[in-house]
């Protein structure tokens, strides 16, 4: 599972390795999410599964061309309860994003310029992501007031 | 050590805010030599003053804390002008509300005297007109922090990151 808070003693490249260990965890996390949803919300899932791809290849890209580590994926994440339903799927979902959130939270003091332009458009998105997920699961309110931000 | 520390920091006392204004508005006309640094103590200055940039002027978060304090007030009055928006809007308001008082803590300094927060003005009196118009400056909000994150130092990404992020869930909450 994703690490709920990310180390805070890190360097640039640790920072975008752990973002990209996250987004390993929510692309599989998502092939869970998406078998007990109905067409519409299983929809949105597979949009954010793929803009999670999207922002992996990125990574991978960036992180590879500047000669750091790149983390590998893993075979499988575990779940932090029982996905057996509609119900603990979309908490997931909304679980994922707040972390994957995080790390991209995280990343941006370490970063400057383009780079952390990339980590905030990559924060705001799985906040809105999180703030749909939330909506489609009737959980209220559907904001946090600091998206990411360790709790 | 006192010597190498700019006077009018304006940062710990009222008092002090207040000879930072002045001095500011003397700087405006050109009087600067006549104050010195006379009116103002020579506190405040130690081992955790955060360097001459920050202690001269205002901070550069002072526009979106106001914007933070401006935005609750805002929802305030939406719902005190529609009551049926009390439900929607509510959590919105304490978020901004947060805001304010995490990037008060962050700038460490009272909020500037002689600026008080005008009364919010609404244009629109029906709840769908009330809550397009907070969609509209929660946008332009949204714009603003992402600004101030891009250029702020490290230390304060993380906190103006959160910010820009929530006021995007707000533009989509009032969707």
């Amino acid at each position: 599972m994703i690490p709920r808070t990310a180390p805070t003693s890190i360097g640039p490249a640790q920072a975008l390795a752990e973002a990209l260990t996250a987004e390993y965890a929510a692309i599989w996390a998502y092939g869970v999410i998406g078998v007990h949803l109905a067409e519409g919300a299983r929809q949105a899932a597979r949009s954010a599964e793929a803009a999670h791809r999207t922002r992996r290849d990125a990574l991978i890209l960036q992180l590879s061309g500047g000669g750091g580590q790149v983390p590998a994926d893993r075979a499988g994440y575990a779940l932090p309860y029982p996905v057996t339903d509609r119900t603990s799927a979309l908490k997931l979902a909304v679980e994922i994003e707040e972390r994957t959130a995080g790390h991209w939270r995280a990343a941006l003091p370490h970063t400057t310029g383009a780079d952390r332009n990339r980590a905030l458009a990559a924060l705001t998105d799985c906040a809105l992501r999180a703030t749909r997920w939330r909506r489609t699961a009737g959980v209220t309110p559907i904001t946090v007031p600091f998206p990411g931000r360790p709790v | 050590m006192v010597l190498t520390c700019p006077v009018a920091t304006g940062r710990t006392t009222q008092h002090q805010e207040a000879a930072g204004h002045s001095r500011r508005n003397l700087l405006r006309t050109g009087a600067l030599v006549a104050l010195g640094g006379a009116a103002v103590p020579l506190a405040g200055c130690d081992l955790f003053d955060r360097g001459d940039d920050r202690s001269r002027g205002p901070d550069p978060l002072e526009p979106l804390a106001a914007e933070s304090v401006a935005l609750e007030a805002r929802y305030r009055a939406a719902v005190a002008a529609a009551p049926d928006l009390t439900d929607r809007l509510t959590a919105i308001a304490d978020a901004h509300r947060a805001h304010a008082e995490e990037l008060r803590k962050v700038i460490g300094r009272p909020a500037p005297s002689g600026s008080p927060a005008a009364a919010p003005t609404l244009a629109a009196t029906d709840p769908d007109g009330l809550v397009a118009e907070l969609r509209q400056a929660e946008k332009q909000g949204r714009e603003n922090a992402a600004r101030a994150c891009a250029a702020a130092p490290g230390e304060r990404a993380a906190l103006l990151g959160s910010i820009a992020a929530a006021r995007a869930t707000h533009v989509e909450a009032l969707a």
